[in-house]
């Protein structure tokens, strides 16, 4: 038969047309969310431990299809998206905890879990953890995975070399507020030249304003990052400027790095997953480093919820697997497959996570990183804390890298916090 | 010597052809307009209804999940008086200024060695225009490495002529110098192929004829082939006002900080903060979809801008 090229073409279109209507047609039926057999959950590289992800699919296999998917990127952008456009939304989300406050404002997008039962479980949880997934109108949307101590992690034998205390209890007791932290700073750059206790003024500055109950805008949408709380940690890390304790060097970069395997960085206030970044940053460390807690009192950086979508059409048995998920003995394998510090107090107590630590010399970090983080103060984080908190967290760089004059970086950092709070709607 | 074929004269199949009657036309060539239409509705889809979208946000306060509040221009208001949109205004054009010049000169000279018989001509297209084809997040991560402080090459290299250490990442004049660096670097081979091209639609009687008169390369070089090549100097420029106006991926893998840390900052001082990039951390670290719309409203503005000057620069040219 001899094909004409009309006849090809017409082929082609209706081949073409068929596909499009085809699209369409599904396209109509895209789910909002389960088809109630499947059980979508989203969550990020290392959000869940993969052998707890992996028990729970053949557990829940007879009633459900769990189909958990690590979405890459920009997070919150993209699971902000697809909330957005009502379509392929995800039955069970995780939820960053640094994102906890740009969610909680829209906690009608969520179930609210206190009608499934949530209340019952509260006790097992750390108390200020719980209440972070609790919107302002008393809705709970995020069902605890980790949480994020902060300690104060240092190098023995350079501490030892230096004359400071070493060991990890006479740290913790001798370098127990700023001011004897910075002195000994000060002691280790006179001893070692060409040595810093920390590596910029940021880490300084966010973790003072971490320590406290108060961030940058209260609960009355009030701008309150001009008031003393903000200000004593601004000139903490102004201090450790000035007494010269922090280095030039920029978090992350090869230069940084290869100063802390060095030893010209012997310390760094991290949180609980910071372990991870220094064993696949400066493996060649192993051994040398110790936890200690940090300064004046332990905060939080990190952690994060799982959530169930409005979109998910069997909420109860959504709930049930989140539950199981998250219990006391699951966390406690979420420490060990991805690092995921419990914010189940029960699991500190296992074996599991009181094997001693070769990278820390066999240290059992659980015992500084568990009780700290039973000691972390609630605080009330405003979805309006990243605009208002980033020209602050800019100049103190200023003042950190650029030598800007403090006084001059604090007057600009307050001017346009009050251009971006009126912007915003928030009454400063 | 060669004719030239003469252009103004329609070739005859065209001539030919019966003019067709618009009215009749749609019904006649209805599978036409249909073959093409693929491109049209994905354009409406993907491109028309965002960019209307992107319009009606800008005029509202939108967080990207919760309602929209009304909010009239006061968006553009705020973008008129907001200090750091237009320093990143001038950011971008600095950056692309001191990226583009460098890799247009750049450009010609390999062009024009290209041009001259060499060995291997495929291999040296293949590897200039290679770089233009890697991963902009590969290149960034390895320029940090070039750029870093205590063991970058570039610190090595000032070191062995007897200079100082620059911390390029941490000054703000190291920080453009590098963003510019890494484009020139990109670009630098793809538009050389684009200049070989057109030193190669350069009739060689042109170079007979002025050896014959007595030019030096010099001559030949600034009175035949540069006067020849102004329109394709003209696209290189076009085309890297339009991709230099839009960096972002350059400053934002270059200088990505710490987890906690925002990663759309443009480093200290915020001197590598291009307009995209202030677009990007309005809308998704701020969630002030509102507000981002506006400020990628006002990008538009400026590419217009750039556009249009670009625009009379050819057409001034046009009328020679």
């Amino acid at each position: 038969m001899p094909l004409s090229r009309r006849g090809l073409l017409r082929a082609g279109l209706a081949g073409t047309a068929a596909t499009a209507l085809g699209g369409l047609a599904s396209g109509c039926a895209v789910p909002t969310g389960s088809t109630g057999r499947n059980m979508v959950l989203w969550y990020w590289d290392g959000g869940l431990g993969d052998t707890v992800l992996d028990k729970a699919r053949a557990r829940y296999g007879g009633s459900v299809d769990l189909q958990a998917i690590k979405i890459g990127g920009y997070y919150r952008s993209k699971l902000i998206t697809t909330m957005a456009g009502r379509a392929h939304v995800p039955d069970i989300a995780g939820l960053k905890g640094e994102d906890m406050a740009s969610y909680l404002p829209n906690a009608d997008q969520f179930v609210d879990l206190r009608t499934l039962g949530a209340e019952k479980y509260r006790s097992q949880y750390l108390p200020w953890k719980w209440d972070q997934g609790i919107a302002d109108d008393g809705t709970m949307v995020g069902f605890p995975i980790d949480c994020g101590p902060v300690a104060h992690f240092y190098q023995y034998a350079v501490f030892q070399k230096a004359g400071l205390p070493y060991e990890p209890d006479d740290v913790s007791k001798e370098l127990n507020t700023w001011e004897k932290f910075f002195g000994a700073g000060e002691r280790l750059r006179k001893r070692i030249p060409g040595t810093y206790l920390l590596s910029d003024v940021n880490v300084v500055f966010e973790n003072a304003v971490q320590q406290g109950s108060k961030r940058y805008v209260d609960k009355d949408r009030h701008f309150i990052g001009d008031q003393q709380h903000v200000r004593t940690a601004w000139d903490l890390a102004v201090e450790a400027k000035r007494r010269g304790i922090v280095s030039d060097l920029v978090t992350g970069t090869p230069d940084q790095l290869s100063a802390v395997q060095d030893g010209k960085l012997p310390s760094q206030l991290g949180a609980s997953w910071a372990t991870n970044d220094l064993k696949s940053g400066v493996p060649k460390t192993k051994g040398r480093w110790r936890v200690a807690d940090m300064p004046v009192r332990p905060s939080n950086n990190g952690g994060s919820f799982l959530s169930i979508t409005k979109a998910c059409r069997e909420p109860e048995r959504a709930f049930e697997i989140i539950t199981w998920l998250l219990d006391p003995a699951n966390q406690a394998q979420g420490f060990v497959d991805a690092g995921l510090f419990p914010s189940t107090p029960a699991s500190y107590g296992l074996r599991k996570l009181r094997e001693p630590d070769p990278f820390f010399g066999g240290q059992v970090t659980m015992d500084v990183f568990g009780p700290a983080a039973q000691k972390i103060a609630v605080a009330y984080n405003s979805p309006y804390d990243v605009a208002l908190g980033q020209p602050i967290k800019d100049e103190i760089k200023n003042v950190g890298v650029l030598g800007k004059d403090p006084k001059k970086a604090w007057s600009d950092a307050m001017s346009k916090c009050r251009r971006i709070a009126e912007h915003l709607g928030v009454s400063h | 010597m060669a004719t030239v074929p003469a252009l103004d004269r329609p070739p005859a199949a065209v001539a030919d052809t019966p003019v067709t009657q618009p009215r009749k036309g749609f019904r006649k060539y209805w599978h036409l307009y249909a073959a093409i239409s693929p491109f049209y509705l994905l354009f409406l889809a993907f491109g028309l209804v965002p960019v209307g979208f992107s319009l009606y946000v800008s005029l509202h306060r939108w967080d990207g999940l919760g309602s929209m509040e009304w909010a009239g221009l006061s968006q553009y208001q705020y973008l008129l008086g907001d200090s750091d949109f237009w320093s990143s205004v001038g950011n971008t054009v600095l950056i692309w200024a001191l990226a583009t010049f460098p890799m247009i000169f750049l450009a010609m000279v390999t062009a024009v060695m290209l041009n001259s018989a060499v060995r291997f001509k495929n291999v040296y297209r293949f590897a200039y225009f290679l770089p233009n084809v890697t991963s902009v997040v590969a290149i960034a991560i390895v320029f940090g490495s070039v750029f870093s402080t205590n063991f970058g090459l570039v610190n090595a290299l000032l070191q062995a002529l007897g200079l100082d250490q620059v911390a390029w990442l941490n000054t703000p004049w190291g920080i453009k110098i590098a963003i510019a660096t890494l484009m020139t670097w990109q670009w630098t081979g793809y538009n050389a192929i684009i200049f070989l091209a057109g030193l190669q639609t350069i009739p060689g009687e042109l170079y007979e004829a002025a050896r014959m008169d007595g030019a030096g390369p010099a001559q030949t070089f600034f009175r035949v082939t540069l006067p020849l090549m102004r329109p394709v100097l003209l696209f290189v420029l076009v085309i890297s006002t339009v991709t230099g106006l839009q960096s972002f991926s350059e400053p934002q893998v270059l200088l990505q900080n710490t987890a906690n840390e925002s990663t759309f900052s443009g480093g200290p001082g915020h001197a590598g903060r291009t307009m995209v990039l202030y677009f990007f951390q309005q809308t998704f670290d701020n969630n002030d979809f509102g507000y981002g719309a506006a400020v990628a409203w006002g990008i538009f503005l400026v590419v217009i801008l750039f556009s249009i000057i670009n625009w009379r620069l050819v057409q001034r040219r046009g009328e020679d």
